[in-house]
């Protein structure tokens, strides 16, 4: 490493007794490394040119900025962004859309639920002990977020019971720096937060397929389905009893084995369903048809969606209910009074399907007994994959 | 060797980070030329670009080990679309739609799904925690994780490179995200934090001493009179220093009142500005007199609880009379020659109602009953919210970061939410008999990033800084 230029105060005060020392004696161990600083030192004494002083020509463009146009970055008006594409957008046109980065076109930042709306999903779904499923589309919030919302409000809720210290000042800045979905006054309509008929975009629908089809025959979803997962085409019977894909996402509810299977062994897999089936909300698709069925009887839609739904709801809890059953079933939980531990006894099922052909796959039971596990080995990096809730 | 990334002027790089540098980095970015360049050069240039931003806390050998070929990706269906159509239409012709007038049947819009490339990224823990906000900087995050103040589902995470997991619950301290979301302290600050430490030391010593002279009751009277001396200036002390809190806040409220001003001048509503100087009067008044009057201090709590029943109860008394004291926003522009008189009615009115918001306000500060049934609607919102700014967001010196929290001002232009591309709703088979064309068009959000979208619902819950992820709560569809 160089020696440092000491600082021009420091090296004033400390420069007679340098060249003294430097011209008395050359027997001190420090001496060369002093002596060029020193050097260094005068040398930039005698220059003309002042040097600079803590300011580089960048440093000083940043700040002429700062204090300048970006001066306006300094303050702002609680619950809008101000981000710095204003600078541009200002004038020639009123983009809504709030997009933090000048050179990304296509990057919104998006809203945030409101204090407001994140209570009223709690409301509705524990206090009105309405579905995930119904709240998501009264308020176009996703199912997903919505369990979420439920479990943090709860969350919430315990900790200001217990007397936890709450972030309110956080909160508070940050529900005005970012975008907002309000909930709607009485009366009003409810401003969908997001879209909440997401569907997956399934790996097999990414290869480009060309199959033909005579112009004569009409070709639906339910049938690029089965192209995209090469099964065979529908029997004539078949097609004809599926008057809309939307029919198949009732059915598969009601009974998910009857989705078909491509495929042998390791291979097999089942036929890619409808976007009417996998979709979140796959009952909006069938009220739009009652709707386009029945255009001047709202009420009768109405009511039969909601059958529609309980039936749904119905359904779902039996399912969760039985598959609860049947692990327990399976599952003995012994837990000794004097013990920390509990112990969850299960059969041991040895078929190919747990073992594997070989009776060694990665999931059977008693695989390598005795050897350790891979992660106890030295050198391994042992960064936990996952933390149990 | 260590990586020395940080925001320097001379590359100008685009940071996780919510710095000034960082700020004026990312307006005066232009994407590198490529004309004269060669693809290598090209290339070279645009990875370092965006790997300046995106995962620059990441090793090399990890971050190419990140990335997955398989962009995953979701596509908003609209479902009156769908029960319109069953794929038909969309197929017909010659398998991409009748056209219509030399028009596609359906418009579609590229997709930038590209964006998505770095999707595994977000599931690292310490990006998540600088996307939901946490923290000033992905490096900020990644010291809050290496120093134990992070929690992942109620168990310590020491790992910044954890990689999220659908379902999981993340945690910060409140008091580091504080930290990273306020200002520093001021020397003043840091001096009344230091005494405030001290004091606490000694009235632990002394309570230790107590504890201790209990027992052997051989030493002399003189000692225990001494000790109650103390005990008695302490308490003095005590009581001092909790005056000065509160003084300590006022002026801080004030301060602030007067920066709000000053700053937006241009931008604030003529009746905002009123009620602000208002408050500053009445702020500026209950100083004053808080010298010579004792402020009881205990239970700010209990105060303020006590306080917005009372102000409930006022209020509901109180409504009809209210209308006709109410400054109208005219009278702040009334300041023409001939509007003279007018302008100094409206001086009279305003000084009687300041000195009722500042009288409302010293009684509250002493803790006393409010008699509110003389304020104005805006005076009484003013009130409110001072009081419960003033319970929320204390001064309190022995914090790492400046109270009462304000959160810098640099950070509004770098606080988002990362988005999902969005495109037009497509139906599954069209693409199906249609010969390629052009990109994929199918591909939005990626899980992980749809993971940190899901986030965004969650920081609303303001205590301990929650985060949610969303994703893997199941629902059977």
């Amino acid at each position: 490493m160089p020696p440092r230029i000491q600082s021009r105060t420091v090296s004033n005060t400390l420069l007679p007794y340098l060249t003294a020392t430097s011209s008395s004696s050359s027997s001190l161990s420090s001496l060369p490394s002093l002596s060029s600083t020193s050097s260094q030192c005068i040398s930039r004494q005698f220059s003309a040119t002042a040097a600079p002083r803590g300011q580089t020509k960048l440093r000083r463009q940043m700040f002429e900025w700062l204090d300048g146009e970006g001066a306006v970055f300094k303050h702002h008006l609680p619950g809008q962004t101000n981000y710095v594409t204003s600078l541009k957008q200002r004038g020639n046109e009123g983009s809504e859309n709030p997009r933090p980065f000048p050179n990304n076109q296509s990057f919104f930042s998006e809203p945030i639920l409101s204090e407001e709306l994140r209570n009223e999903v709690y409301n509705r779904v524990v206090e009105q002990k309405k579905s995930a499923r119904v709240v998501s589309v009264e308020l176009g919030i996703d199912m997903q977020r919505i369990a979420a919302v439920v479990r943090l409000v709860e969350l919430e809720k315990r900790q200001r019971a217990q007397g936890k210290p709450l972030a309110l000042p956080y909160a508070r800045a940050v529900h005005e720096m970012v975008p907002i979905t309000p909930l709607a006054e009485k009366g009003e309509r409810q401003q969908y937060h997001e879209p909440i008929n997401d569907l997956p975009a399934h790996p097999l629908t990414g290869s480009q397929i060309f199959y033909p089809v005579p112009e004569s025959r009409s070709f639906n979803r339910v049938e690029a389905g089965r192209v995209f997962s090469g099964a065979p085409a529908l029997e004539q019977s078949e097609a004809a009893e599926i008057s809309h894909p939307s029919d198949l996402a009732e059915k598969i509810m009601e009974d998910p084995n009857s989705i078909g299977w491509v495929g042998k062994g390791a291979n097999a897999r089942q036929i890619l369903q409808p976007a009417d089936v996998r979709i979140p909300h796959p009952h909006m698709v069938a009220q739009e048809r009652d709707r386009l069925a029945n255009p001047n009887e709202w009420r009768a839609v109405a009511d039969l969606q909601s059958k529609r739904l309980k039936r749904q709801d119905a359904i779902e809890k039996e399912r969760r209910e039985r598959i609860q059953a049947r692990r327990e079933k399976k599952l003995t939980v012994v837990s000794p009074e004097d013990s920390r531990f509990d112990y969850r006894i299960k059969d041991t099922i040895y078929t190919t399907e747990t073992t594997g052909t070989d009776g060694r796959s990665s999931k059977a039971t008693g695989r390598r007994y005795g050897v350790p596990h891979r992660d106890r080995a030295r050198g391994e990096v042992k960064i936990p994959t996952r933390v149990e809730a | 060797m260590r990586n020395r990334a940080s925001n320097t002027l001379s590359k100008g790089k685009i940071r996780q980070s919510w710095s000034k540098y960082n700020l004026y980095n990312m307006q005066r970015f232009r994407s590198p030329p490529t004309t004269n360049r060669t693809f290598f050069q090209q290339k070279w240039s645009a990875k370092a670009a965006s790997r300046a931003y995106h995962g620059e806390q990441v090793r090399e050998g990890q971050w190419k080990r990140m990335f997955n070929h398989r962009i995953r990706s979701v596509i908003p269906m609209n479902a009156s679309d769908l029960a319109a159509d069953d794929g038909s239409l969309v197929s017909s012709g010659r398998g991409s739609g009748l056209d219509k007038g030399g028009k596609p049947a359906y418009q579609t819009r590229p997709i930038p799904y590209t964006h998505m490339t770095f999707a595994p990224l977000e599931r690292r823990l310490d990006v998540a925690i600088f996307r939901a906000l946490f923290a000033s900087s992905a490096r900020q995050a990644r010291q809050f994780v290496i120093h134990g103040a992070v929690t992942v589902n109620g168990q310590k995470m020491k790992h910044p490179s954890y990689l999220l997991n659908p379902g999981d619950l993340f945690q910060v301290e409140p008091d580091r995200v504080l930290y990273a979301t306020g200002h520093t302290k001021t020397p003043f600050e840091r001096r009344m934090g230091r005494v405030g430490r001290r004091q606490a030391k000694a009235e632990r010593l002394a309570e230790a001493q107590r504890a201790e002279g209990g027992a052997p009751e051989v030493e002399a009277e003189s000692k225990e009179t001494a000790k109650e001396d103390t005990k008695e200036t302490e308490k003095e002390e005590t009581e001092e220093t909790e005056k000065e809190d509160i003084k300590e806040t006022l002026q801080a409220l004030l301060a602030r009142a007067k920066a709000v001003m000053s700053a937006g001048k241009e931008t604030l509503a003529p009746q905002r500005k009123q009620e602000l100087r208002g408050f500053q009067k009445a702020v500026r008044r209950v100083l004053s007199r808080s010298e010579s009057s004792t402020v009881l201090a205990d239970g700010l709590e209990a105060q303020f609880s006590e306080l917005t029943l009372l102000l409930k109860a006022k209020r509901a008394e109180k409504k009809p009379e209210k209308k006709d004291v109410k400054p109208r926003p005219e009278d702040a522009f009334a300041t023409d020659k001939g509007d003279a008189e007018l302008a100094s009615a409206k001086k009279d009115t305003e000084a009687t109602a300041s000195d009722k918001l500042s009288e409302a306000f010293a009684q509250a500060t002493l803790g006393n009953d409010v008699d509110a049934s003389e304020l104005t609607d805006e005076e009484f919102e003013t009130l409110r919210r001072a009081l419960t700014q003033m319970r929320d967001n204390p001064l309190d010196n022995s914090k790492t970061y400046s109270t009462p929290l304000a959160a810098t001002p640099i950070h509004v232009c770098l606080c988002l939410h990362p988005t999902l591309p969005r495109g037009q709703p497509e139906h599954l088979c069209s693409r199906v008999p249609a010969p390629p064309r052009g990109p994929p068009r199918f591909r939005r959000g990626a899980d992980s990033l749809r993971r940190v979208h899901c986030h965004s619902g969650l920081w609303l819950v303001p205590e301990e800084t929650v985060v949610e992820d969303a994703i893997g709560l199941s629902f059977s569809v």
